[in-house]
């Protein structure tokens, strides 16, 4: 249904035409040439997560209407049940990343690290979709309501406001850059903004890919163990 | 002997906890045996519907085991849902697809390979008769063409035991009627069938044998005969004025026990059976009661019903046809 895809399409590429002209001045400080190369990776992920967190409503709408209950008494997998969905979150974060890839040359982003440069973009925007999918999934099979949806916006909003979405680390002072350097969504914004910044390492990557594994896995289990959940 | 396709023994399932436990099925025990229609008749809350969601796997039973088609609901769910064909109270269908749709997409979920899918599906919706209405969107059938769909969708991978939860709510008495026969021919080719229903007609009318459930218990087992033999005498429903209810009480007393009725109406069991019609009206009118008007019921299963708990059931009464 469109009203399950526009909003999620139309807001990364509105945050990054806003947020590359409020705060370019901001990152060009920081040494960035374009901000459209400090704020692509960035909207890109953060599209692919809201897309993704789009199962919830359809999740709660099959719980609504009963038709979740046909699948949970198929003899299918429990396992399915979860993954399903989570291919099904790949879909709806594909089309925001397209998006912001296409505003992003159009606004004249610099592409030094070559293709390798989409491809950790794209890893790091399809794993925080996942991460996304996974714990939204989570979440609405304990709560069953909208009220799911709303919460894990507020969670993936907060854990990616709080690393350096707008700023470098070495910008940041206090308790934000405490709280940014821990954040795993940090090392997955490094992983994802490397290849627009300079040229794409294995010391720009690992640390990606490591937080982006962690997530993952703590939010699928929570996921199934959710899932597990509706039978108790 | 083979094992009975359903078997609950002190089946228990409870919501929340502490003071505010709810004890929605509290030591059930019931068997449902080969080849029969078993209806499990009860009131809105009574604990039928979370019977059904523990038996068909959707919910774990707090304390107690049941069985299905010989496998425990608890530990071998995974073989209880392959015998099992589940239509719950609210037909769970898609609205944007159409009936084919939705049974290709069942035959998926049950592993049936695709030329079998096609041409089971195309045998169930001839069967459910919605053959001509199989490739429009169900949110344009009618109630009762979901409910049908429901059943079929239900039948996709021929069960051996077939869980029918309320399948005539809401449905128009032609509806109804549809279904019922479905039911029955379905019974009849070998299909074991749990039916829940709040109307005493269809439990009368499908049921081989029923179970009637009041706040979590079964208050009554058995063949719908023998239960309504058990109450014994004929029910004499009389409606009087308010202000002379309790003198009638004092009349009708004389000729049997007083039994639950509805509100505003007084019940009375004929020791005698019908033959006291007369006797208790010569009565009435000499207490000078004026009776506003009086029927005579043979034992029902609300009786029954009403015998067991002490009260009647509400909204029982199946629309009239």
């Amino acid at each position: 249904m469109p009203a399950a895809f526009v909003p999620s399409m139309v807001m990364p590429v509105f945050q990054l035409i806003a947020f590359s002209g409020a705060f370019g001045a901001a990152v060009k400080f920081a040494g960035i040439k374009n901000a459209m190369d400090w704020y692509v990776p960035l909207n890109a992920v953060q599209g692919a997560s809201f897309g993704a967190m789009g199962v919830s409503f359809g999740l709660i709408n099959d719980m609504q209407t009963g038709f979740f209950d046909r699948l949970l008494m198929a003899p299918t997998k429990r396992w399915s049940l979860v993954v399903g969905p989570m291919a099904g979150a790949l879909v709806r974060a594909a089309l925001p990343i397209v998006l912001v890839f296409v505003v992003g040359f159009i606004g004249g982003m610099n592409v030094p690290g070559g293709p390798m440069a989409f491809v950790t973009i794209v890893i790091a925007a399809i794993g925080i979709a996942l991460v996304a999918a996974a714990f939204a999934l989570g979440l609405t099979f304990r709560m069953r309501n909208m009220g799911a949806a709303t919460l894990t916006q507020f969670a993936v909003f907060f854990t990616i406001f709080l690393s350096t979405s707008q700023v470098p680390l070495a910008a940041m002072s206090g308790w934000l850059h405490a709280v940014a350097r821990m954040n795993p969504m940090t090392n997955v914004l490094r992983l994802a903004r490397q290849g627009l910044l300079g040229d794409v390492t294995w010391s720009g990557t690992w640390g990606g890919l490591v937080a982006l594994g962690g997530m993952l896995v703590a939010s699928t289990w929570f996921a199934l163990s959710g899932l597990k959940s509706l039978e108790k | 002997m083979s094992t009975p396709p359903i078997v609950a023994e002190g089946l228990v399932r409870h919501f929340g906890s502490g003071d505010k436990v709810v004890k929605a099925v509290d030591g059930v025990d019931l068997t449902v045996n080969n080849g029969e229609i078993f209806g499990f008749l009860g009131p809105n809350g009574a604990g039928k519907s979370t019977t059904v969601r523990v038996l068909t796997t959707l919910l774990k039973p707090t304390a107690g085991r049941a069985t299905v088609a010989g496998y425990d609901v608890a530990t071998q769910a995974d073989m209880v849902r392959r015998s099992i064909g589940v239509a719950l109270q609210d037909a769970a269908i898609d609205p944007l697809m159409t009936g084919r749709e939705l049974l290709a997409l069942q035959s998926v979920l049950y592993g049936l390979p695709k030329a079998r899918a096609t041409s089971r599906g195309d045998e169930l919706l001839e069967r459910v008769g919605l053959i001509a209405a199989a490739d429009r969107r169900v949110g344009t059938y009618s109630g009762g063409m979901r409910r049908r769909l429901d059943l079929a969708l239900s039948l996709v991978h021929e069960p051996s035991v077939l869980f029918l939860d309320e399948p005539t709510t809401g449905l128009d008495p032609m509806s109804r009627l549809t279904l019922w026969e479905e039911v029955r021919r379905l019974n009849r080719e070998g299909t074991t069938v749990l039916l829940t229903t709040q109307y005493l007609e269809e439990a009368d009318q499908l049921a081989d044998r029923v179970a009637i459930i009041d706040h979590g218990h079964i208050v009554r087992q058995g063949v719908p005969r023998d239960l309504k033999a058990a109450v014994g005498a004929p029910t004499l429903l009389i409606d009087v004025a308010e202000t002379q209810a309790s003198a009638a009480r004092e009349v009708l007393v004389r000729f049997g026990d007083l039994r639950p009725t509805s509100e505003g109406t007084l019940g009375v069991g004929l020791r005698e059976g019908a033959s006291a019609v007369a006797a208790v009206i010569r009565a009435l009118d000499d207490a000078t009661i004026h009776v506003r008007h009086l029927e005579l019921n043979e034992p029902s299963l609300d009786d029954v019903f009403a015998e067991a708990t002490g009260h009647r059931l509400e909204g029982a009464e199946a629309p009239k046809q």
